[in-house]
């Protein structure tokens, strides 16, 4: 139970189910950290595991950070070969996850700064400049559906776009990548009350904004 | 839940808990409980809800085929790179050769301090008459001054004298 009296999940390590989670989180946790304790020394196909288990989180980031999937793979590719270049001075005193996310937020944010993202969202199904194609689902809709899914993903889009940079960054680390508070300060190097005011505000304002989809 | 999580100020982490599905089941009970009697809570719950899984709605998109070669070509344009940026990015750290380098750096600075820079030959070739000249006119006011008191002056200071 937290001073708010509110009881959330992660704070009940009794539930044999939320344990077993956390057996296997804190499992994940070492092997990601393992696994790059072995790319410092060298060991190369290593790097190819991390980059499996984490592109795609990072990659999806990215997107929903940027709105646009050319510009989300190409920081994704930044991140990552970051994380190759720090591997000589790797140390693993935090999460892997929270060091990844924190140079992908990083770039990210950085990236927002600077203004480059006017004008470049983009559709989803758009093909990548280089031609590479893309693995998309097919998400077995009708027409008349597709074109209701792609006005209440416009509008959510727009919805997060609007939002401050910062705000957008842990939402999208609460909902998508359903981090914990505590993970998300750290990765923002911020207080767990900041973030919990950084999310309150933003999900305020995305009710505000959404309030007419219910 | 004994009184409305809007009037205590616990609302927010609550509410945000609620729509995300991770409240403990006992408080998702006793909070739908109070929604029951509570509209202004069951509103701002629903909108979360609603929040919620429209967000879910933002599948991601696929990722390019090639996103790792493309990662792998860059980190090989790098391995190759110049030797300067592999000694820049060695697996050492620059932290221990720092104090090392202050340390000469003060060194050098010292003994720079210390040692006063030799006169060039032009400059003392110019100043030497100069010197000569005053030192001359120094003495000969000194025998005046030593012939005014009635002093005898010294056979090797006239001597002197004589010879400039």
């Amino acid at each position: 139970m937290n001073p708010h009296g509110i009881e959330s999940r992660a704070a009940q390590p009794s539930w044999n189910g939320r344990v077993k989670e956390d057996m296997a989180a804190t499992a994940t946790l070492e092997r990601d950290a393992e696994l790059m304790l072995r790319v410092r020394d060298g060991d190369q196909a290593c790097f190819g595991m991390l980059l499996e288990r984490h592109r795609g989180p990072v990659i999806h980031f990215m997107y929903r950070m940027v709105q646009n999937q050319a510009v989300a793979e190409e920081l994704a590719q930044e991140v990552f070969l970051r994380v190759y270049r720090s591997r000589g001075t790797y140390e693993p005193t935090a999460k892997f996850t929270t060091w990844l996310f924190r140079i992908a937020t990083h770039l990210a944010l950085n990236w927002i700064r600077d203004g480059r993202n006017e004008k470049l969202q983009e559709s989803l199904d758009q093909e990548t400049p280089d031609g590479a194609t893309r693995q998309v689902a097919d998400r077995g809709r009708t027409v008349e559906q597709e074109l209701v899914y792609q006005a209440k993903l416009r509008e959510v889009r727009q919805a997060i776009e609007i939002l401050p940079s910062k705000q957008r960054a842990a939402v999208m680390m609460h909902k998508y990548e359903e981090m914990e508070y505590s993970q998300i300060a750290n990765v923002l190097s911020c207080s767990e009350s900041a973030v919990k005011s950084l999310l309150f505000r933003a999900y305020e304002s995305l009710r505000t904004r959404l309030a007419h989809m219910a | 839940m004994k009184e409305c999580p809007l009037e205590n100020g616990n609302s927010a982490e609550l509410i945000v808990a609620y729509g995300a599905r991770t409240l403990a089941p006992e408080v998702e009970a006793a909070f739908e409980r109070h929604m029951s009697t509570c509209a202004n809570c069951r509103e701002l719950a629903a909108a979360q809800r609603e929040v919620w899984s429209a967000m879910d709605a933002w599948t991601p998109a696929g990722i390019s085929s090639n996103f790792d070669e493309k990662l792998y070509r860059r980190i090989a344009t790098e391995e190759q790179g110049t030797w300067w940026r592999r000694v820049l990015r060695a697996n050492w750290s620059w932290r221990p050769a720092m104090p090392v380098a202050a340390a000469c750096a003060v060194l050098v600075a010292a003994f720079l301090l210390r040692s006063p820079a030799p006169p060039s030959g032009a400059s003392q070739s110019q100043s030497q008459p100069k010197l000569q000249i005053e030192q001359v006119q120094h003495a000969l006011d000194d025998i005046e001054m030593l012939k005014k008191l009635g002093v005898e002056v010294p056979s090797d200071k006239a001597g002197s004298s004589e010879q400039i």
